[in-house]
């Protein structure tokens, strides 16, 4: 049975506050096939129903903003924004900063924690121990914050773009799960962040991925969400954002520029003094 | 080339890589996937092979296969239910490149085929 | 090293429905406890080694037929019988090698095995026939056959 006007209008309203994506009309289809399995897992009759106890149940309303907002779930696939993060970012921060100096990585959006654990097999891989680096991994869902931070895979997501030598350096078999080594974990800060609110005061970052989530916010919350990370971003700094993302007429204070078969964004000059600043801090 | 003794799972295989514009030959076993690596005029780019075979199995395949030189260019990727973290070392000790686990969703193919420079990533979903 | 539990086979074959049968997350499979019909076909593999045991699913015909469309993308009128037992067969291979990870290192998978009850046909769909003995005791019907999975060429 199709969603009434009512119950889509009170789905998108929800995930529209707890997490400012946008889900259209014509996309009740989504929505259905998303909370379909959540109905069944908790004995409801139908999506209806669901949306319905939804209103009245928050652990309910939560699932549903999980079920909507979760994305990206393979590892490396993307092979342009890490290649250029290897062969182009890394080595060029590497001359830039000084050995003592920690390398510092955001994953903005980090889901279920693929992409912070394969940025950090990365950054093993590419600076073999001669510096040390931190990764700050968040997201806006506990639930997921909370799965990312336990490191453990089933055999289907380990099969999602994970190179098989980094499934068998940095993994350990746990029942029928994958379990990430604590070589990958001691390095990622895990927390809860809401990327459409203010953020917490946090040392700038050399590199931040922030794929595929602009794409579910309007303008005006892109527009504020790419200032708030321009203001935690070093002046050299580097921003990747999804392939069917940009900061083009959204946010001038960033410069597109090409990095091997990538595009990456970076502060403008014009407003990196203030920026810059904080360095000596 | 797909190499697996059920004939369901060569039909899945074979629907993924023809989706992505590959030519499939499909062999039951380790042997027969040698007989017909003989017999073809040029090497296939790719082999999806399967570990637990009758007559070959999978991982005796790589071996021959690594052992000679005019195969050198074949990447060898094992798709199989052997997923246990020691017989994947096996296997890429062996010689494999790449190595998907069953269950695997369409997805997982293409995006380790993309890993190894086999799919341009614009292929990707 | 501790047993396979419920827990295990339901993720595994959660995972199993997702990747071949259920691709959509739509039709998910729904554990139960109620008690079953009388199964039709039953597909098993052995488990050698460190470990000895079997793995066995069993389907009521039409569950099976579903899968066997489902898994090999064909319409329900087109699966044959050779065809279900591919299927299932393969089934209960991926599911049997999950479970074998989690068995003790040194455990052997076997080829994947498909009974029909009704018929009292077996196959394997890997296997060819060696010979076979068809008869009868107290009036009931017996068939018993001989299989290989090594080529007898």
């Amino acid at each position: 049975m199709a969603l009434t006007q009512q119950e889509f209008a009170f789905v998108s309203g929800l995930v529209r506050r707890e997490a400012a994506i946008v889900l259209e009309t014509g996309k009740e289809y989504l929505v259905e096939a998303r909370l379909l399995p959540l109905a069944r897992r908790t004995g409801t009759p139908s999506v209806s129903e669901f949306v319905a106890r939804a209103q009245r149940e928050r652990a309910l309303a939560d699932q549903i903003v999980d079920a909507l907002t979760t994305n990206e779930t393979s590892w490396l696939r993307d092979r342009e924004p890490f290649s250029a993060f290897t062969d182009i970012v890394l080595p060029g921060l590497m001359e830039q900063r000084t050995p003592m100096q920690k390398l510092r990585v955001w994953s903005a959006a980090c889901s279920s924690g693929q992409e912070p654990y394969g940025l950090a097999m990365l950054l093993e891989e590419t600076l073999k121990s001669s510096r040390q680096y931190e990764i700050l991994a968040t997201d806006i869902s506990a639930e997921m914050l909370e799965r990312a931070k336990n490191g453990r895979y089933s055999q289907l997501e380990v099969n999602r773009g994970l190179p098989v030598p980094m499934l068998v350096k940095y993994f350990q078999r746990a029942g029928t799960e994958w379990q990430v080594n604590d070589a990958l974990r001691r390095n990622i800060t895990f927390q809860k962040v809401n990327l459409a609110a203010p953020l917490p005061p946090v040392q700038p970052f050399d590199v931040v991925f922030l794929r595929n989530v602009l794409i579910y916010f309007d303008l005006e919350t892109k527009r504020s969400v790419l200032r708030r990370i321009r203001s935690l971003m070093r002046p050299d700094g580097w921003l990747f954002l999804g392939a069917a993302e940009t900061t083009i007429g959204i946010d001038d204070g960033f410069e597109r520029v090409v990095a091997g078969r990538a595009s990456a964004y970076r502060p403008r000059a014009a407003t990196t003094a203030p920026v810059g600043a904080m360095r000596k801090g | 080339m797909v190499i697996d003794d059920s004939r369901a799972m060569r039909l899945i295989l074979r629907r993924i890589v023809t989706q992505l514009g590959f030519e499939v030959h499909e062999a039951g076993n380790g042997r027969e996937a040698l007989d017909l690596l003989e017999s073809m005029s040029e090497p296939p780019q790719v082999a999806l092979i399967d570990w637990n075979m009758p007559e070959m199995n999978g991982l005796e395949f790589v071996s021959a296969v690594r052992s000679q030189e005019r195969f050198r260019q074949i990447t060898l990727m094992m798709v199989t239910t052997e997923s246990e973290h020691g017989q994947i070392v096996r296997a890429l000790a062996a010689g494999a490149h790449e190595y998907v686990i069953k269950p695997f969703t369409p997805d997982a193919i293409t995006e380790k085929l993309a890993l190894l420079g086999l799919v341009p990533s614009g292929t990707l979903s | 090293m501790t047993s396979p539990t419920t827990d295990d086979l339901q993720a595994i074959t959660e995972q199993v429905w997702l990747s071949y049968l259920d691709p959509e997350g739509i039709n998910p499979f729904l554990p139960s406890e109620e008690a079953p019909g009388m199964p039709c076909v039953i597909a098993a593999v052995s488990v050698t080694g460190a470990w000895e045991g079997h793995v066995v699913m069993s389907f009521s015909e039409p569950a099976s037929k579903l899968a066997a469309s489902a898994l090999m993308g064909m319409e329900d009128e087109e699966v044959t019988r050779d065809d279900i037992a591919d299927a299932v067969g393969e089934l209960v291979n991926v599911i049997g090698g999950n479970v074998k990870s989690l068995l003790p290192d040194g455990s052997l998978l076997s080829l994947p095995h498909v009974a029909t009850i009704d018929e009292g046909v077996n196959k394997w769909p890997a296997a060819v026939e060696v010979c076979h003995l068809r008869g009868s005791w107290q009036n009931e019907p017996i068939a018993i056959s001989v299989w290989t999975s090594k080529s007898t060429g």
